[in-house]
Protein backbone atom coordinates (compact mmCIF):
# COMPACT_ATOMS: atom_id res chain seq x y z
CA UNK A 1 0.00 0.00 0.00
CA UNK A 2 3.01 2.08 1.03
CA UNK A 3 4.27 1.61 -2.80
CA UNK A 4 1.05 2.37 -4.69
CA UNK A 5 0.23 5.41 -2.70
CA UNK A 6 3.92 6.80 -3.65
CA UNK A 7 2.99 6.34 -7.18
CA UNK A 8 0.21 7.62 -7.02
CA UNK A 9 1.22 10.63 -5.51
CA UNK A 10 4.45 10.95 -7.94
CA UNK A 11 1.50 10.71 -10.60
CA UNK A 12 -0.28 14.44 -8.79
CA UNK A 13 2.47 16.01 -9.03
CA UNK A 14 3.39 15.47 -12.44
CA UNK A 15 -0.47 16.15 -13.49
CA UNK A 16 -0.47 19.53 -11.91
CA UNK A 17 3.17 20.35 -12.62
CA UNK A 18 4.00 20.40 -9.21
CA UNK A 19 1.92 22.98 -8.15
CA UNK A 20 0.88 22.01 -4.21
CA UNK A 21 4.80 21.51 -3.10
CA UNK A 22 7.50 23.54 -3.72
CA UNK A 23 10.82 22.43 -5.92
CA UNK A 24 12.68 21.09 -2.48
CA UNK A 25 9.74 18.85 -1.38
CA UNK A 26 10.04 17.19 -4.75
CA UNK A 27 13.52 17.02 -5.01
CA UNK A 28 13.36 15.19 -1.81
CA UNK A 29 11.19 12.79 -2.70
CA UNK A 30 12.81 12.11 -6.03
CA UNK A 31 16.15 11.25 -4.47
CA UNK A 32 14.68 9.50 -1.94
CA UNK A 33 13.39 7.31 -4.33
CA UNK A 34 16.08 6.79 -6.85
CA UNK A 35 19.61 6.45 -5.95
CA UNK A 36 21.59 6.00 -2.82
CA UNK A 37 22.13 9.46 -1.07
CA UNK A 38 26.07 10.12 -0.21
CA UNK A 39 25.66 10.07 3.46
CA UNK A 40 24.69 5.96 4.11
CA UNK A 41 26.61 3.67 5.09
CA UNK A 42 27.25 0.71 2.71
CA UNK A 43 26.78 -1.96 5.98
CA UNK A 44 22.90 -0.63 5.69
CA UNK A 45 20.41 -2.65 3.45
CA UNK A 46 19.21 0.25 2.21
CA UNK A 47 19.54 3.70 1.70
CA UNK A 48 18.77 6.26 4.82
CA UNK A 49 16.46 8.16 3.28
CA UNK A 50 14.30 5.61 2.39
CA UNK A 51 13.83 3.69 6.06
CA UNK A 52 11.62 6.26 7.06
CA UNK A 53 9.73 5.75 4.77
CA UNK A 54 8.44 2.21 5.72
CA UNK A 55 5.46 1.50 7.63
CA UNK A 56 6.45 -1.75 9.19
CA UNK A 57 3.57 -3.77 10.53
CA UNK A 58 3.51 -5.93 13.81
CA UNK A 59 0.18 -7.34 14.49
CA UNK A 60 -1.37 -8.00 17.88
CA UNK A 61 -0.40 -11.97 17.53
CA UNK A 62 3.40 -11.02 16.74
CA UNK A 63 3.29 -9.12 20.08
CA UNK A 64 1.97 -11.86 21.70
CA UNK A 65 4.23 -14.70 20.50
CA UNK A 66 7.28 -12.28 21.22
CA UNK A 67 6.12 -12.33 25.09
CA UNK A 68 7.75 -15.28 26.20
CA UNK A 69 11.39 -14.26 24.70
CA UNK A 70 11.52 -10.63 25.36
CA UNK A 71 10.57 -11.91 29.19
CA UNK A 72 13.05 -13.80 29.03
CA UNK A 73 15.56 -11.37 27.69
CA UNK A 74 14.22 -9.23 30.54
CA UNK A 75 15.18 -12.03 33.19
CA UNK A 76 18.37 -12.35 31.36
CA UNK A 77 19.21 -8.51 31.92
CA UNK A 78 17.93 -8.46 35.70
CA UNK A 79 20.34 -11.12 36.82
CA UNK A 80 23.25 -9.57 34.65
CA UNK A 81 22.96 -6.27 36.60
CA UNK A 82 23.19 -8.50 39.89
CA UNK A 83 19.79 -8.67 40.90
CA UNK A 84 18.05 -11.48 42.38
CA UNK A 85 14.58 -11.70 39.85
CA UNK A 86 13.67 -14.45 42.51
CA UNK A 87 12.63 -11.47 44.92
CA UNK A 88 9.25 -10.43 45.42
CA UNK A 89 9.46 -7.24 43.94
CA UNK A 90 10.93 -8.30 40.82
CA UNK A 91 8.66 -11.63 40.14
CA UNK A 92 6.56 -10.62 37.29
CA UNK A 93 8.84 -7.79 35.94
CA UNK A 94 10.32 -9.72 32.90
CA UNK A 95 6.34 -9.78 31.52
CA UNK A 96 5.60 -6.23 33.00
CA UNK A 97 8.58 -4.83 31.24
CA UNK A 98 8.07 -6.84 27.76
CA UNK A 99 4.66 -5.83 27.70
CA UNK A 100 5.52 -1.95 28.51
CA UNK A 101 8.28 -1.97 25.87
CA UNK A 102 5.73 -3.22 23.35
CA UNK A 103 3.63 -0.56 24.50
CA UNK A 104 6.50 1.90 23.02
CA UNK A 105 7.17 0.62 20.27
CA UNK A 106 3.19 0.32 19.48
CA UNK A 107 3.68 2.67 16.43
CA UNK A 108 4.85 -0.06 14.32
CA UNK A 109 1.51 -2.22 14.44
CA UNK A 110 -0.20 0.72 13.37
CA UNK A 111 -0.67 2.07 9.64
CA UNK A 112 -0.97 5.95 8.82
CA UNK A 113 -3.70 4.74 6.31
CA UNK A 114 -5.87 3.08 9.28
CA UNK A 115 -5.61 5.63 11.68
CA UNK A 116 -6.82 8.63 9.45
CA UNK A 117 -9.83 6.74 8.65
CA UNK A 118 -11.29 8.37 6.25
CA UNK A 119 -10.97 11.88 8.27
CA UNK A 120 -10.36 13.99 5.56
CA UNK A 121 -13.13 16.48 4.54
CA UNK A 122 -13.77 18.97 1.61
CA UNK A 123 -13.61 22.31 3.23
CA UNK A 124 -12.87 25.82 1.52
CA UNK A 125 -10.77 27.02 4.15
CA UNK A 126 -6.95 28.43 3.18
CA UNK A 127 -5.65 29.85 6.49
CA UNK A 128 -3.20 28.21 8.84
CA UNK A 129 -4.24 25.39 11.03
CA UNK A 130 -2.22 25.12 14.29
CA UNK A 131 -2.34 22.10 16.64
CA UNK A 132 0.19 22.54 19.46
CA UNK A 133 1.64 21.16 22.62
CA UNK A 134 1.22 17.71 21.41
CA UNK A 135 2.49 15.94 24.47
CA UNK A 136 5.07 13.09 22.84
CA UNK A 137 6.54 9.91 24.21
CA UNK A 138 9.23 8.41 22.65
CA UNK A 139 12.14 5.59 22.59
CA UNK A 140 15.41 6.76 21.75
CA UNK A 141 16.92 4.28 19.02
CA UNK A 142 20.14 4.03 20.46
CA UNK A 143 20.40 3.54 24.19
CA UNK A 144 16.30 2.54 24.82
CA UNK A 145 16.04 5.18 27.24
CA UNK A 146 12.41 7.52 26.97
CA UNK A 147 12.44 11.23 25.47
CA UNK A 148 9.30 13.32 25.90
CA UNK A 149 8.54 16.36 24.48
CA UNK A 150 5.83 18.44 22.65
CA UNK A 151 4.96 18.39 19.46
CA UNK A 152 3.81 21.66 17.38
CA UNK A 153 1.76 21.41 13.96
CA UNK A 154 0.92 24.40 11.75
CA UNK A 155 -0.20 23.37 7.86
CA UNK A 156 -2.06 25.53 5.28
CA UNK A 157 -5.12 23.29 3.81
CA UNK A 158 -5.35 22.83 -0.21
CA UNK A 159 -9.37 22.97 0.11
CA UNK A 160 -8.93 19.69 2.39
CA UNK A 161 -8.77 19.87 6.06
CA UNK A 162 -7.86 16.77 8.59
CA UNK A 163 -9.94 15.90 11.91
CA UNK A 164 -7.59 17.69 14.69
CA UNK A 165 -7.28 14.55 16.19
CA UNK A 166 -5.84 12.22 13.68
CA UNK A 167 -2.74 14.91 13.80
CA UNK A 168 -2.07 14.18 17.48
CA UNK A 169 -2.57 10.26 16.38
CA UNK A 170 -0.13 10.30 13.54
CA UNK A 171 2.49 11.67 16.10
CA UNK A 172 1.68 8.72 18.36
CA UNK A 173 2.09 6.33 15.74
CA UNK A 174 5.66 7.54 14.66
CA UNK A 175 6.48 8.36 18.55
CA UNK A 176 5.70 5.03 19.49
CA UNK A 177 8.94 3.70 18.28
CA UNK A 178 12.61 3.44 18.54
CA UNK A 179 13.64 6.95 17.33
CA UNK A 180 15.43 10.00 16.74
CA UNK A 181 14.19 12.94 16.98
CA UNK A 182 15.11 14.48 13.46
CA UNK A 183 13.37 11.16 11.94
CA UNK A 184 10.22 11.83 13.93
CA UNK A 185 10.20 15.06 12.72
CA UNK A 186 10.62 14.73 9.34
CA UNK A 187 8.03 11.76 9.53
CA UNK A 188 5.36 13.15 10.95
CA UNK A 189 5.45 15.86 8.08
CA UNK A 190 6.04 13.98 5.33
CA UNK A 191 3.01 11.58 6.89
CA UNK A 192 0.64 15.17 6.97
CA UNK A 193 1.62 16.04 3.24
CA UNK A 194 0.87 13.15 1.63
CA UNK A 195 -2.31 12.64 3.04
CA UNK A 196 -3.90 16.06 2.70
CA UNK A 197 -1.24 17.55 0.39
CA UNK A 198 -1.55 20.81 1.44
CA UNK A 199 0.04 24.26 0.44
CA UNK A 200 2.63 23.67 3.46
CA UNK A 201 3.06 21.82 6.65
CA UNK A 202 5.37 22.77 9.72
CA UNK A 203 6.57 20.78 12.53
CA UNK A 204 8.41 21.46 15.55
CA UNK A 205 9.04 19.10 18.43
CA UNK A 206 10.81 20.41 21.69
CA UNK A 207 12.08 17.13 23.93
CA UNK A 208 13.76 16.23 26.92
CA UNK A 209 16.44 13.34 26.22
CA UNK A 210 16.97 10.75 29.01
CA UNK A 211 19.88 9.56 27.75
CA UNK A 212 21.25 13.03 28.16
CA UNK A 213 19.54 13.98 31.57
CA UNK A 214 20.33 10.75 33.28
CA UNK A 215 23.38 9.27 32.12
CA UNK A 216 26.29 10.39 30.07
CA UNK A 217 26.55 14.32 30.23
CA UNK A 218 23.47 14.72 32.61
CA UNK A 219 22.56 18.07 31.58
CA UNK A 220 19.25 18.48 33.98
CA UNK A 221 17.65 20.92 31.96
CA UNK A 222 18.95 20.44 28.69
CA UNK A 223 16.06 20.57 25.35
CA UNK A 224 16.35 19.57 21.67
CA UNK A 225 14.41 21.32 19.45
CA UNK A 226 14.29 19.95 15.49
CA UNK A 227 12.08 21.39 13.07
CA UNK A 228 10.67 20.75 9.40
CA UNK A 229 8.62 23.06 7.30
CA UNK A 230 7.64 22.20 3.70
CA UNK A 231 5.80 24.30 0.89
CA UNK A 232 5.30 27.60 1.46
CA UNK A 233 6.26 27.06 5.39
CA UNK A 234 9.65 26.48 3.58
CA UNK A 235 9.59 29.40 0.76
CA UNK A 236 7.77 32.10 2.60
CA UNK A 237 9.26 33.61 5.54
CA UNK A 238 6.43 35.61 6.54
CA UNK A 239 4.57 32.18 6.93
CA UNK A 240 7.01 30.64 9.35
CA UNK A 241 7.22 33.54 11.30
CA UNK A 242 3.69 33.49 11.45
CA UNK A 243 3.54 29.74 12.91
CA UNK A 244 6.39 30.15 14.82
CA UNK A 245 5.00 32.95 16.87
CA UNK A 246 1.90 31.38 17.11
CA UNK A 247 3.08 28.30 18.82
CA UNK A 248 4.97 30.02 20.95
CA UNK A 249 2.43 32.36 22.41
CA UNK B 1 21.50 10.47 70.45
CA UNK B 2 17.50 10.43 72.30
CA UNK B 3 16.31 6.97 73.85
CA UNK B 4 13.52 7.58 71.06
CA UNK B 5 15.29 7.74 68.14
CA UNK B 6 18.10 4.82 68.75
CA UNK B 7 14.98 3.00 69.48
CA UNK B 8 13.05 4.02 66.34
CA UNK B 9 16.36 3.47 64.09
CA UNK B 10 16.89 -0.25 65.87
CA UNK B 11 13.22 -1.00 64.90
CA UNK B 12 13.11 0.17 61.51
CA UNK B 13 16.42 -1.07 60.66
CA UNK B 14 15.33 -4.80 62.17
CA UNK B 15 11.53 -4.66 59.99
CA UNK B 16 13.53 -2.91 57.19
CA UNK B 17 16.05 -5.95 56.66
CA UNK B 18 13.10 -8.55 56.53
CA UNK B 19 10.92 -7.05 53.79
CA UNK B 20 13.47 -6.40 51.59
CA UNK B 21 16.10 -8.64 50.29
CA UNK B 22 18.76 -6.38 48.89
CA UNK B 23 18.81 -3.94 51.71
CA UNK B 24 22.16 -1.68 51.81
CA UNK B 25 23.72 -4.17 54.96
CA UNK B 26 23.43 -6.75 52.34
CA UNK B 27 25.12 -5.28 49.81
CA UNK B 28 28.33 -4.07 52.21
CA UNK B 29 28.77 -7.89 52.19
CA UNK B 30 28.14 -8.54 49.13
CA UNK B 31 31.31 -5.99 48.26
CA UNK B 32 33.52 -6.78 50.66
CA UNK B 33 33.43 -10.80 49.55
CA UNK B 34 33.82 -9.62 45.93
CA UNK B 35 37.09 -7.54 47.07
CA UNK B 36 39.05 -9.91 46.87
CA UNK B 37 40.21 -9.78 43.49
CA UNK B 38 39.90 -6.61 41.03
CA UNK B 39 40.58 -8.62 37.69
CA UNK B 40 37.78 -11.10 38.96
CA UNK B 41 35.65 -8.09 39.04
CA UNK B 42 36.38 -6.31 35.96
CA UNK B 43 36.53 -9.98 34.04
CA UNK B 44 32.82 -10.59 35.75
CA UNK B 45 31.57 -7.05 34.70
CA UNK B 46 32.65 -7.44 30.94
CA UNK B 47 31.19 -10.99 30.95
CA UNK B 48 27.86 -9.50 32.29
CA UNK B 49 28.22 -6.39 29.66
CA UNK B 50 28.13 -9.17 26.77
CA UNK B 51 25.04 -11.05 28.46
CA UNK B 52 23.10 -7.79 28.25
CA UNK B 53 23.91 -6.86 25.05
CA UNK B 54 22.98 -10.28 23.73
CA UNK B 55 19.69 -9.93 25.59
CA UNK B 56 19.18 -6.09 24.24
CA UNK B 57 19.81 -7.94 20.56
CA UNK B 58 17.25 -10.49 21.47
CA UNK B 59 14.65 -7.87 22.66
CA UNK B 60 15.11 -5.45 19.62
CA UNK B 61 14.22 -8.62 17.29
CA UNK B 62 11.21 -9.59 19.11
CA UNK B 63 10.38 -5.95 18.61
CA UNK B 64 9.92 -6.34 15.33
CA UNK B 65 12.74 -3.80 14.30
CA UNK B 66 15.65 -4.48 11.90
CA UNK B 67 19.23 -4.67 14.07
CA UNK B 68 20.87 -3.94 10.92
CA UNK B 69 20.18 -1.21 10.35
CA UNK B 70 22.74 2.04 10.95
CA UNK B 71 20.87 3.11 13.85
CA UNK B 72 20.71 0.04 15.80
CA UNK B 73 23.84 -1.51 14.70
CA UNK B 74 25.78 -0.79 18.53
CA UNK B 75 22.35 -0.03 20.67
CA UNK B 76 22.78 -3.38 22.47
CA UNK B 77 26.08 -2.27 23.28
CA UNK B 78 24.95 1.02 24.49
CA UNK B 79 21.88 -0.01 26.49
CA UNK B 80 23.48 -2.34 28.14
CA UNK B 81 26.03 0.32 29.32
CA UNK B 82 23.65 2.59 29.79
CA UNK B 83 21.56 -0.06 32.06
CA UNK B 84 24.63 -0.70 33.91
CA UNK B 85 25.15 3.11 34.48
CA UNK B 86 21.73 3.44 35.99
CA UNK B 87 22.21 0.30 38.19
CA UNK B 88 25.71 2.01 39.45
CA UNK B 89 24.70 1.91 43.19
CA UNK B 90 24.70 -1.83 43.64
CA UNK B 91 28.15 -1.38 43.24
CA UNK B 92 28.96 1.37 45.97
CA UNK B 93 28.75 1.60 49.41
CA UNK B 94 27.66 4.13 51.95
CA UNK B 95 31.47 3.96 53.87
CA UNK B 96 33.40 4.30 50.61
CA UNK B 97 30.71 7.72 49.73
CA UNK B 98 30.71 8.96 52.92
CA UNK B 99 34.90 9.36 52.16
CA UNK B 100 35.25 10.25 56.18
CA UNK B 101 33.55 13.59 55.25
CA UNK B 102 32.11 13.65 58.83
CA UNK B 103 32.98 16.56 60.96
CA UNK B 104 32.47 17.41 64.56
CA UNK B 105 30.47 20.79 64.71
CA UNK B 106 28.96 21.74 68.00
CA UNK B 107 25.59 22.51 65.65
CA UNK B 108 22.53 21.42 66.35
CA UNK B 109 20.36 23.63 64.30
CA UNK B 110 18.44 22.14 61.02
CA UNK B 111 20.47 21.49 58.19
CA UNK B 112 18.43 21.01 54.84
CA UNK B 113 19.75 20.06 51.05
CA UNK B 114 16.76 20.41 49.22
CA UNK B 115 16.04 20.22 45.45
CA UNK B 116 18.48 17.62 45.19
CA UNK B 117 17.63 15.97 41.31
CA UNK B 118 17.29 12.58 41.11
CA UNK B 119 16.85 9.36 38.64
CA UNK B 120 15.50 6.01 38.92
CA UNK B 121 14.29 3.03 37.53
CA UNK B 122 11.24 1.42 38.33
CA UNK B 123 11.52 -2.05 39.79
CA UNK B 124 8.29 -3.10 37.96
CA UNK B 125 8.53 -1.84 34.65
CA UNK B 126 12.40 -0.89 34.24
CA UNK B 127 11.07 2.49 32.97
CA UNK B 128 12.44 5.53 34.62
CA UNK B 129 11.39 7.71 37.46
CA UNK B 130 12.35 11.16 38.34
CA UNK B 131 12.28 14.02 40.57
CA UNK B 132 13.65 15.83 43.65
CA UNK B 133 14.84 15.03 47.02
CA UNK B 134 14.99 17.41 50.16
CA UNK B 135 16.74 16.64 53.00
CA UNK B 136 16.87 17.22 56.48
CA UNK B 137 18.92 16.21 59.42
CA UNK B 138 19.76 17.86 63.11
CA UNK B 139 22.74 16.97 63.81
CA UNK B 140 24.07 15.63 66.93
CA UNK B 141 27.49 16.89 67.11
CA UNK B 142 28.31 15.40 63.64
CA UNK B 143 27.94 17.43 60.39
CA UNK B 144 28.41 15.49 56.91
CA UNK B 145 29.37 17.01 53.64
CA UNK B 146 26.97 18.38 52.24
CA UNK B 147 27.65 16.92 48.27
CA UNK B 148 27.75 13.83 50.60
CA UNK B 149 23.98 13.69 50.94
CA UNK B 150 23.15 14.06 47.72
CA UNK B 151 25.99 11.45 46.88
CA UNK B 152 23.99 9.03 49.00
CA UNK B 153 20.70 9.91 46.73
CA UNK B 154 22.55 8.81 44.10
CA UNK B 155 24.19 5.51 45.59
CA UNK B 156 20.21 4.74 46.44
CA UNK B 157 18.61 6.04 43.49
CA UNK B 158 21.13 4.08 41.14
CA UNK B 159 19.11 0.81 41.43
CA UNK B 160 15.92 -0.98 40.41
CA UNK B 161 13.33 0.91 43.20
CA UNK B 162 10.20 1.47 44.45
CA UNK B 163 9.69 5.29 45.45
CA UNK B 164 8.90 4.36 48.85
CA UNK B 165 11.46 2.34 49.46
CA UNK B 166 14.28 4.78 48.36
CA UNK B 167 12.60 7.54 50.66
CA UNK B 168 13.21 5.19 53.71
CA UNK B 169 17.02 3.59 52.50
CA UNK B 170 18.46 7.79 52.14
CA UNK B 171 17.19 8.12 55.63
CA UNK B 172 18.85 4.81 57.38
CA UNK B 173 21.76 5.70 55.19
CA UNK B 174 22.37 9.50 56.48
CA UNK B 175 20.73 7.79 60.66
CA UNK B 176 23.31 5.17 60.64
CA UNK B 177 26.68 6.80 59.12
CA UNK B 178 25.82 10.46 61.55
CA UNK B 179 23.73 9.40 64.57
CA UNK B 180 21.57 12.29 64.03
CA UNK B 181 18.54 13.54 66.64
CA UNK B 182 16.44 13.57 63.90
CA UNK B 183 16.59 12.91 59.56
CA UNK B 184 13.62 13.99 57.33
CA UNK B 185 13.43 12.84 53.63
CA UNK B 186 11.53 13.83 51.02
CA UNK B 187 10.80 12.74 47.29
CA UNK B 188 8.10 14.27 44.97
CA UNK B 189 8.65 12.34 41.68
CA UNK B 190 7.28 11.47 38.07
CA UNK B 191 6.80 8.53 37.34
CA UNK B 192 7.43 7.33 33.20
CA UNK B 193 5.32 4.22 33.88
CA UNK B 194 2.42 5.83 34.82
CA UNK B 195 2.78 8.64 32.54
CA UNK B 196 4.29 6.99 29.04
CA UNK B 197 1.94 4.07 29.72
CA UNK B 198 -0.97 2.90 31.97
CA UNK B 199 -3.02 4.99 32.83
CA UNK B 200 -1.18 7.84 30.91
CA UNK B 201 -1.65 10.65 33.34
CA UNK B 202 1.06 13.44 32.61
CA UNK B 203 0.84 15.62 35.61
CA UNK B 204 0.65 13.21 38.35
CA UNK B 205 3.31 12.93 40.77
CA UNK B 206 4.05 10.56 43.64
CA UNK B 207 5.76 12.34 47.00
CA UNK B 208 6.59 10.13 50.13
CA UNK B 209 8.27 10.98 53.25
CA UNK B 210 10.48 9.22 55.86
CA UNK B 211 10.47 10.97 59.26
CA UNK B 212 13.08 9.63 62.20
CA UNK B 213 13.84 11.30 65.11
CA UNK B 214 12.74 14.17 66.44
CA UNK B 215 10.90 14.91 62.95
CA UNK B 216 8.74 11.81 63.78
CA UNK B 217 7.84 12.63 67.43
CA UNK B 218 8.04 16.67 67.11
CA UNK B 219 5.13 18.15 64.85
CA UNK B 220 6.49 21.35 64.69
CA UNK B 221 10.21 20.43 64.09
CA UNK B 222 8.31 18.43 60.88
CA UNK B 223 6.74 21.56 60.10
CA UNK B 224 9.57 23.77 60.07
CA UNK B 225 11.63 21.58 57.81
CA UNK B 226 8.24 20.89 55.54
CA UNK B 227 8.12 24.97 55.68
CA UNK B 228 11.78 24.86 54.46
CA UNK B 229 12.22 22.44 51.83
CA UNK B 230 9.33 24.18 49.73
CA UNK B 231 9.58 25.83 46.97
CA UNK B 232 7.29 28.52 46.01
Amino acid sequence: MEHSKQTQYSSNEKKDGGSVLNGHFDGMVKRSAAAQPPGAESGSHRPVMESWREERTRSVEDNEMSLPCLAAAYTTILRGLGEDPQRQGLLKTPWRAATAMQFFTKGYQEKIIDVLNDAIFDEDHDEMVIVKDIDMFSMCEHHLVPIFGRVHIGYLPNKRVLGLSKLARIVEIYSRRLQVQERLTKQIAVAITEALQPTGVGVVIEATHMCMVMRGVQKMNSKTVTSTMLGVFREDPKTRDEFLTLIRS
Amino acid sequence: MNGHCNVNVNDTVEKFQCNNGFSDLSIDTKKSERDTSRKEDEDKSCLDLHVLEAAYTSILRELGEDTDRQGLLRTPLRAAKAMQFLTKGYHETISDILNDAIFDEDHNEMVIVKNIDMFSLCEHHLVPFFGKVHIGYIPNKNVVGLSKLARIVELFSRRLQVQERLTKQIAMGISEALRPKGVAVVIEATHMCMVMRGVQKINSRTVTSTMLGVYLEDPKTREEFLTLSQNP
